[in-house]
């Protein structure tokens, strides 16, 4: 049998806990008519909502939670946003996107062109996520300089991060809002640097992916 | 084993060098160029049974915004976005009409064209973009202020409008200026698309027109 390398596991184990930064977090979630059953062959969609002036849901995150579900239940089958998005131009724009159910439901029956093309991809939920992370309380300050001997930094910076993420569920099936989740997260990274900076980042966005993506798993598939 | 290698370079690997230096100073003191490119989805909606005319006079089919550097911080921009709107607006219309037919000349008393229900004739009356450096907030943005009309091929108006687009690039992260602002364009470009298809229909005196051309109800598809 290999004995174990002690010190060197907890030196490994020590890097890894001082590589990442820490995260605090929290989800909420409401969510009613929940398919037991599984969704079937029935297609989900996931879509960033734009609209506000001031941010922008993430496109990284929006495909981070799409990726959470199809990864955590092979038979769940989600639906790309930009596919989407393209696929019915110009309705989901952020100028023109539906805000609320009602609104979509208008938009199909006036348009067959969309009926058809939802009916052909078999889209059971259309889920919006609305949200964003945002850095905020840097303080700290780091000198760099490059001489012809080489180069280095020096100093010390740290920045905190928030993520607020909620996702609202629709049904097409039962016409209705079945569900809203709700997620934040707030962490705080550190960028010592001795010659070389080195980040100590808090993975803020990531643990806002997992917690909503585990929720929506939880909602959508059979196995949880 | 040990040696050692001398490297002799020639005079021609030295001019070589000089003038990618040279070009590469050179191509430093220039505006920072965007020609926009992008892919532009046809809309997916009922097509109104007309056939469209549309113009797009050479200001337009070649439109380029430059804007020249305030200070020596800053670098002035050319953006080229005349290609990538024709592209843009062929893409759509074809989605939106049953026949789409590019004029020969600009409609007018005498100027012989094809025969069609109207004729679209898209100007861009104006545009501005911002970058980080003008605004200290991480995003490109660019407005656009179109001038559309509608005429009969004679030239008389039906209809005569303005439509705001805008596009921004919410994160420029491991992206130059160029491509952020090409993005950015690409969004504005996006959003006039999506904004003339849903509202085309309800601009008063084109719905009044649409009425008149097919009668009650079609019109209201849209």
């Amino acid at each position: 049998m290999k004995p174990y390398n002690i010190p060197g596991a907890l030196l490994l184990g020590g890097a890894i806990f001082l590589a990442s930064g820490c995260v605090t977090s929290t989800v909420d979630q409401m969510v009613f008519n929940e398919p037991h059953e599984g969704i079937g062959n029935s297609t989900v969609v996931i879509l960033g909502r734009r609209h506000a002036s001031d941010y922008d849901t993430e496109p990284d995150f929006v495909e981070c939670v799409g990726e959470h579900i199809s990864s955590g239940d092979r038979s769940i089958e989600v639906i790309g946003e930009l596919e989407f998005v393209n696929d019915f131009y110009p309705w989901f724009e952020p100028r023109t996107a539906p805000l609320q159910l009602a609104d979509f439901e208008r938009l199909v029956q006036r348009q067959p062109a969309v009926a058809e093309k939802m009916a052909s991809l078999r889209t059971q939920y259309m889920i919006w996520i609305d949200g964003s992370t945002v850095r905020s309380d840097s303080s700290g300050s780091m000198t760099c300089a490059v001489g012809p001997g080489g180069g280095g930094c020096f100093g010390f910076g740290t920045w905190s991060s928030d993520s607020n993420y909620e996702a609202t569920i629709w049904d097409f099936t039962e016409h209705a809002e079945v569900g809203k989740i709700s997620t934040s997260a707030t962490g705080q990274s550190y960028m010592p640097a001795v010659v070389i900076p080195i980040p100590i980042i808090a993975p803020v966005q990531g643990t806002a992916c997992d917690g909503i993506g585990d929720q929506l798993l939880q909602f959508l598939s059979s196995q949880y | 084993m040990s040696g050692s290698m001398t490297f002799v370079p020639d005079s021609r690997a030295l001019i070589c060098l000089a003038g990618t230096l040279l070009l590469a100073l050179l191509a430093g003191c220039g505006p920072a160029e965007v020609v926009v490119q992008g892919n532009f989805p046809p809309p997916t909606m009922e097509k109104l049974p007309l056939t469209i005319g549309v113009w797009y006079d050479p200001g337009f089919a070649n439109h380029e915004f430059f804007d020249e550097a305030k200070s020596k911080k800053e670098s002035s921009w050319l953006v080229k976005s005349g290609e990538a709107q024709v592209q843009m607006w062929d893409t759509v219309l074809n989605g939106m009409f049953a026949r789409v037919v590019p004029m020969t000349g600009q409609p007018g008393p005498g100027q012989m064209n094809p025969s069609v229900d109207a004729v679209l004739i898209p100007q861009i009356a104006e545009l501005q973009y911002a970058i980080p450096a003008h605004t200290n907030v991480k995003v490109y943005e660019i407005w656009i202020r179109y001038h559309l009309q509608l005429v009969t091929t004679g030239g008389d108006p039906i209809a005569d409008w303005t439509m705001p687009a805008y596009g921004k690039t919410p994160t420029a992260f491991l992206q130059s200026d160029q491509a952020a602002v090409n993005l950015a364009a690409v969004m504005a470009l996006r959003d006039a698309g999506a904004n003339f298809a849903t509202t085309f229909a309800r601009v008063p005196a084109v719905q009044a027109w649409l009425q008149q051309t097919l009668g009650t109800g079609q019109e209201a598809s849209l």
